[in-house]
């Protein structure tokens, strides 16, 4: 019988090594075991740690983002194993996000990759896609409420339109964290812009999602309150 | 000796010869709101009618100065051509360039039309053109096309692409050489129409995507294909991080390199040396749109001369909701600051 140590390894390698089926195959070994480890185990020391192993690789330039990409896929492929047996969250209401790429913008990898670090925390996740409207963006905040509203936009020509949802959601609903994620973004355009994080491009989404997992597992730990 | 005009200034830097002054251009889109507003239309409309597309690059030309302009002013148009639509938002108020809405999902499903450039838009981008060459004979007349990986990007999904460089390499080999060969039809056909210069843009392959060594083997040999293949002066322009494969873009074989902000000119230099065309390398919305203060706009482009470029050129396509004096401060300290020689390109 597999040790929870083997099969935390062998997820963390299946991410890093971006072997999906590896990731299903162990897995499934967290869901044969329950006597030693939980599926939420399987998320955080397993499918996020071997991620933060991926953030640690994409700084020091020995992975590039189609790396990533496939690691992710893999972290996605073990997710959809472990994500159905874990409880739903017992007490109070569980954070949501509203996400997409503003409207002109067809991008969407950066977008993707902030989404994942979402998943893993097992927020509830609206994906408006990409080449969104800026009024469906305020609708589907409002509508839900959300805890946070996470846009992107890759290109210069598109991130203006962020602006002006960042004002119509603030307006309403002045409690909602708002993420901006793009390559032309820079801390003092988020600012400008009235919003309450930013990362610069999908490298910077990699690197400050994989922090923000993290923190998040050190949080599940009860080692930051 | 009377004063050269834009289109000898520029053709003379992409010889290295002598010239008055460091000349103002760009390969990268440079129409601004105030030209589209003197014209009474809007942006929506400059992308479908070559009257429109030719007015716009000239009349912005015209009213800040620029020794030379660059049609068209989006990306979307050799996609559309080649069957992925196009969304325009012509029912959007304010600016968003067109983008292709439907990308190819898989590479088995790639189907290019052999006579993709008689289609879309493209017949009216080939009259904007002749249009350009009769009414401004006195400005270098820029085109510019994607990069093979860049315009791959464009038809089919980014995230299989990339992934598909690590998982199907031989696959994606042969697709980016298929890409490469529409890549220099496009430059070709441009060629053919007169164009002055040529401005390659594989702006999706800096290395906040792709690693030097992908760089290496995927993105250089057909970015070398293409500038073989280029008969007028050409400029590589890719923007994003560019340091860590400058000297690779430089042994592509164009004749001239353009950055943006995110390179390190000063450092470039030192690698390249003196006799490389170096192009760059400032924020165009960061300092155009935003700043408040002149000064600080004229700080930005001494900058970039005294960092060593030939020409300062914006790192990508300048917004177009530009504040009016800032532009005027850009054009101007260009022309008089860089009164000075570039290490490329001596003064007259």
């Amino acid at each position: 019988m597999a040790t929870k140590q083997e099969i935390l390894d062998e997820l963390v390698e299946a991410v890093v090594e971006y072997e999906e089926d590896d990731c299903v195959a162990a897995a499934q070994k967290v869901l044969d075991n329950p006597d030693v480890m939980t599926p939420m185990d399987g998320v955080l020391d397993g499918l996020a740690a071997g991620m933060e192993k991926v953030g640690v690789l994409f700084d020091t330039h020995e992975y590039f983002v189609p790396e990533v990409l496939m690691c992710a896929d893999a972290l996605y492929a073990g997710l959809a194993v472990l994500r159905p047996h874990i409880p739903p969250v017992e007490a109070g209401t569980k954070a949501s996000v509203v996400l997409g790429s503003v409207q002109g913008d067809v991008h969407d990898i950066g977008k993707n990759l902030v989404k994942m670090m979402f998943d893993i925390a097992g927020w509830e996740v609206y994906d408006l896609g990409r080449d969104v409207p800026l009024e469906d963006f305020v609708e589907k905040q409002l509508d839900t409420k959300s805890d946070v509203l996470a846009m992107s936009a890759m290109m210069t020509t598109t991130m203006l339109g962020m602006k002006k949802v960042i004002a119509m959601v603030k307006e309403k609903n002045p409690d909602c964290l708002i993420m901006l994620g793009g390559a032309p973004l820079t801390r003092d355009v988020a600012n400008l812009f009235g919003a309450d994080g930013y990362a610069e491009s999908a490298g910077n989404a990699v690197s400050e999602g994989i922090k923000m997992i993290g923190n998040l597992r050190k949080f599940e730990k009860g080692e930051v309150t | 000796m009377t004063e050269l005009t834009g289109k000898e200034r520029v053709a003379k830097m992409f010889k290295k010869e002598p010239i008055d002054r460091m000349p103002c251009f760009s390969g990268q889109g440079s129409v601004t709101v105030q030209a589209i507003e003197e014209m009474g239309t809007l942006f929506a409309k400059i992308h479908n009618d070559a009257e429109l597309m030719a007015g716009a690059a000239l009349t912005s030309a015209r009213m800040w100065g620029f020794d030379g302009l660059v049609i068209p002013f989006d990306m979307a148009a050799v996609a559309e051509s080649m069957g992925r639509g196009v969304s325009l938002y012509d029912a959007v108020e304010g600016i968003i360039y067109p983008t292709v809405p439907n990308k190819w999902q898989d590479l088995d499903e790639i189907n290019i039309p052999a006579d993709y450039m008689s289609k879309g838009r493209m017949p009216l981008i080939d009259e904007a053109f002749r249009i350009l060459k009769k009414d401004a004979p006195d400005l270098a007349i820029g085109a510019w096309v994607l990069g093979p990986f860049t315009q791959g990007g464009q038809i089919m999904e980014l995230d299989i692409l990339l992934k598909g460089l690590k998982k199907k390499k031989d696959q994606i080999e042969a697709f980016l050489a298929e890409m490469t060969q529409h890549t220099i039809d496009m430059c070709k056909h441009y060629e053919s129409l007169g164009v002055d210069f040529l401005c390659v843009r594989e702006m999706g392959s800096g290395t906040d995507l792709l690693s030097p060594r992908m760089w290496k083997t995927l993105i250089k040999p057909n970015l070398t294909a293409v500038f073989d293949a280029i008969s007028v002066p050409s400029v590589n322009h890719i923007c994003g991080s560019t340091d860590m494969i400058i000297e690779m873009m430089h042994e592509c074989g164009a004749d001239a390199i353009s950055v943006d902000q995110k390179n390190d000119v000063v450092e470039t230099r030192k690698k390249l040396g003196d006799d490389v065309l170096l192009l760059g390398n400032f924020d165009p919305y960061g300092t155009l749109t935003t700043m408040e203060d002149t000064t600080e706009v004229a700080n930005v482009i001494k900058k970039c001369i005294d960092d060593g470029v030939d020409s300062v050129w914006p790192g990508c396509d300048i917004w177009p909701d530009v504040k009016k004096d800032n532009m005027e401060t850009y054009v101007q300290t260009v022309k008089e600051y860089g009164v000075k020689a570039s290490p490329a390109v001596k003064r007259t």
